[in-house]
């Protein structure tokens, strides 16, 4: 009978390791969805995961303008990706829908899509207008422009990821003192009931 | 909702056991949080002094078995451990889950504060069922029925979960059957596990507290 508690016990105790150790080695927040956009030229590109870095594959992806009407839907392929042309200069507000209530959002401001706009048009009219000698100032600006976006593209991409870091440890463990604070509470006015 | 005027975007996220902000409609966020009140005040009433640390600690456990990850399929599932905050704690698992809850809701953005409501439903509801169900079984003197109960209550109170968060996203227009069948499926690992976890805890306490498992019931009832 001893016995049998003893090899009991070590199994529970077992059991618990186990489940710590999976638990801490897996990333946190893997089960979050998430999707961000960009702009190259005319067209929007986007991208969708699951912050355990999985990509999330044919999930629908909607596109609202600023009122909230409908301006086109797609779905991702299977690298995660989705890019259309922008429809209408307005804010894009980029939505993912996975099932069970997975949903994740991403706005484009009318602004940047404005700036981006700006540069294909001055490229369009000085190439028709006249033949130029050297760099225009207006082709300096793209070049520049093009490049910083192609470069900015990788950091934008880190900025959203941190963005999406799971809880800290500072978090955990303060949420557990909230939960002990509030039982402190608790007992506290229950202990003045009892008195009273 | 978080927006902020300086960067370019505007995130939603979600997890599938907590339901996310701007998923589910007026309607469905009122009655939820109706429920959940109700609940709540059940909860409450019940409440005694010497309730009060066991239902923070089990408040506590749920609040950290979010982060314990079951990875499966594209994705993955955490522990929900309410099969066991229920069968201690009765009603007053309502109170329990929520504080736990709200917490994860503010500090991890788990699930969101317009749903916690729906989500403490979600549940504590299923904890509380499997309380009434499964409770005399485990406290009962017939060692194997009261280990089965103990398997039983803590899978089905993650089965019920999940056919509550499908019931609940049929206002967004999802098929039940179709948010039930993903639901219900990424959840059978974490049903097995939360069994083998519940009944590993009955085990321990009814040799070591098993007045926490009895004196609960006479109380609830």
């Amino acid at each position: 009978m001893k016995k049998g508690y003893n090899i009991r016990s070590s199994f529970f105790i077992l059991f618990l390791t186990s489940i710590i150790l999976t638990g801490s080695h897996v990333p946190a927040l893997a089960h979050k969805v998430m999707i961000f956009a960009w702009i190259e030229g005319d067209t929007v590109f986007t991208e969708s995961k699951f912050s355990g870095g999985k990509k999330a594959i044919n999930a629908p992806v909607v596109i609202f303008d600023k009122d909230g009407k409908k301006l086109l839907e797609g779905k991702t392929d299977n690298k995660g990706e989705f890019s259309f042309k922008i429809p209408k200069l307005t804010d894009l507000r980029i939505v993912l829908n996975a099932a069970m209530g997975h949903k994740a959002e991403w706005t484009v401001p009318e602004s940047e899509i404005r700036e981006a706009g700006n540069i294909v048009e001055k490229k369009s009219a000085r190439a028709s207008g006249s033949i130029a000698i050297g760099l225009s100032k207006e082709e300096v600006k793209k070049i520049v422009e093009d490049s910083l976006d192609k470069k900015l593209r990788p950091i934008v991409r880190m900025m959203t990821e941190s963005k999406n870091k799971g809880p800290s440890l500072t978090e955990i463990i303060g949420g557990i003192g909230y939960i002990f604070g509030l039982m402190g509470v608790a007992l506290y006015f229950k202990n003045r009931e009892k008195k009273h | 909702m978080k927006s902020s005027k300086y960067s370019w975007f505007f995130l939603f996220t979600g997890e599938k056991m907590h339901i996310s902000e701007g998923v589910l409609s007026a309607p469905v966020l009122v009655t939820g949080a109706a429920l959940a009140v109700t609940g709540i005040s059940v909860g409450l009433k019940k409440m005694d002094y010497e309730k009060i640390p066991e239902a923070a600690v089990l408040s506590a456990a749920f609040f950290v078995a979010s982060l314990i990850h079951v990875p499966i399929g594209p994705s993955s599932v955490h522990l929900i451990l309410n099969g066991i905050n229920g069968l201690l704690l009765g009603w007053l698992c309502f109170p329990s889950i929520l504080v736990a809850l709200a917490l994860q809701a503010i500090l991890f953005q788990f699930g969101g504060i317009t749903v916690l409501g729906v989500n403490t439903v979600t549940m504590a509801l299923p904890a509380v069922i499997g309380y009434y169900v499964f409770g005399r079984l485990i406290k009962g003197k017939n060692r194997l029925l009261s280990l089965a109960a103990a398997f039983a209550c803590g899978f089905f109170s993650v089965l019920l979960s999940g056919i509550l968060v499908a019931v609940a996203l049929l206002s967004t227009g999802e098929s039940f059957i179709s948010a039930a069948k993903l639901i219900l499926l990424a959840h059978v690992p974490v049903m097995i596990i939360e069994g083998i976890i519940t009944l590993f805890c009955v085990t321990f306490l009814k040799k070591v507290k098993p007045e926490l498992l009895g004196g609960v019931y006479e109380k609830g009832l």
